[in-house]
């Protein structure tokens, strides 16, 4: 089973963990059903077709990136964004689960994660 | 009766979500699972109610469900409080007091207005505990002159600042390093270490308008989070 690559949280990264159910036909990294959007593309490649409104659920992945962006700018912090890029980066390189945090760790409330199975 | 559809329709709306369109506010601490419903139920209001009277109030789209998306993020098994008071500053004017005058300004009065509009308190997935205060201070100054011909004027100066404070107690034992930039010279960062370290960060900012609210908090809110940062080696 090919874990879910896609990074979740916001300041607290992790990787989602999840079985994956499809390949994202942007940037082909391995997606699960919680996190493919409708045209098959993982939540960085949806939200950078156009930046949707925050009632959308996909809206956070993109504002994220943004964020850090602007944050490393403001604190003079290159390593900031740079940290998160790299990290982001990291999902698709199959061997990588994350050197920030232990896969699983970070599971949001449902049983069916990757780390419980 | 007028505006019954729209009646009915605000009827079907989570229970918080009407809160917000009679009260202007919103209080609660609920898991992620209930703020997504919330968020679904607030995604069909410019859809369904067309009265300006019950539109949301200011701050909830722009502030509001921008926050409580990105706190959801980061939230595990626990739960995301927020408590949003988004009546404005009327009512919430502290005493006025006067102050000394010289001729021909006939009164000058003072008060202030102190606005705790917005709270949160978040249990992270990695064990910490995050909260953000936002307080709007608004300084306001009445004059009142009178011209040598007996002509009355009245001047009105209003001037506001934000405080946002936000806080994150780590979890027991967990590593905490200071970063190796310090944050810009307008947020004051304070660190209480122990077996839970608490890292403070605070900011005093100029009254942002309401579409540069979220990154101004989040801008003060990312600096508890660069003391866990874990730097990835080259």
């Amino acid at each position: 089973m090919t874990p879910c690559m896609v990074s979740t949280g916001f300041f607290v990264l992790g990787r989602c963990g999840r079985a994956s159910v499809t390949g994202c036909a942007g940037c082909g990294r391995p997606v699960c059903d919680r996190h493919v959007s409708g045209d098959r593309l993982c939540p960085e490649c949806a939200t950078a077709r156009g930046y949707g409104s925050p009632y959308d659920p996909m809206w956070s992945y993109g504002y994220r990136r943004e964020t850090y962006y602007t944050t490393s700018s403001s604190y003079q912090d290159p390593g900031l964004y740079g940290d998160f890029d790299a990290y982001d980066r990291g999902a698709f390189d199959p061997g990588d689960q994350g050197d920030f945090g232990e896969p699983g760790d970070f599971d949001d409330g449902d049983d069916r994660d990757f780390g419980d199975s | 009766m007028f505006w019954r559809k729209t009646r009915r329709a605000i009827d079907g709306f989570h229970p918080l979500h009407q809160k917000l369109i009679w009260e202007h506010v919103l209080s609660a601490a609920l898991p992620r699972s209930e703020w997504m419903a919330l968020l679904a139920s607030l995604s069909r209001h410019n859809e369904l109610v067309r009265r300006r009277k019950w539109a949301l109030p200011p701050r909830t789209e722009s502030v509001v469900v921008p926050l409580i998306r990105v706190l959801c993020e980061d939230v595990g098994r626990g739960t995301v409080g927020l408590t949003a008071d988004l009546r404005g500053h009327a009512g919430k004017e502290g005493p006025r007091q006067q102050l000394p005058v010289r001729r021909p300004v006939r009164s000058a009065e003072q008060w202030w207005v102190r606005d705790r509009w917005l709270s949160a308190r978040s249990e992270l997935r990695d064990g910490s505990v995050f909260t953000l205060d936002v307080v709007d201070v608004v300084r306001k100054r009445r004059i009142v002159k009178v011209n040598p011909r007996g002509k009355r004027k009245t001047k009105q100066k209003t001037k506001g600042v934000q405080r946002i404070l936000t806080s994150r107690a780590l979890a027991k034992g967990q590593a905490s390093a200071q970063p190796g930039t310090p944050p810009p010279p307008w947020i004051r960062v304070k660190v209480r270490r122990g077996p839970k370290t608490v890292i403070r960060a605070g900011a005093k900012v100029p009254l942002p308008v309401e579409r540069e609210q979220v990154r101004a908090i989040l801008t003060v809110a990312a600096e508890p989070f660069r003391w866990t940062q874990r730097r990835r080696s080259a």
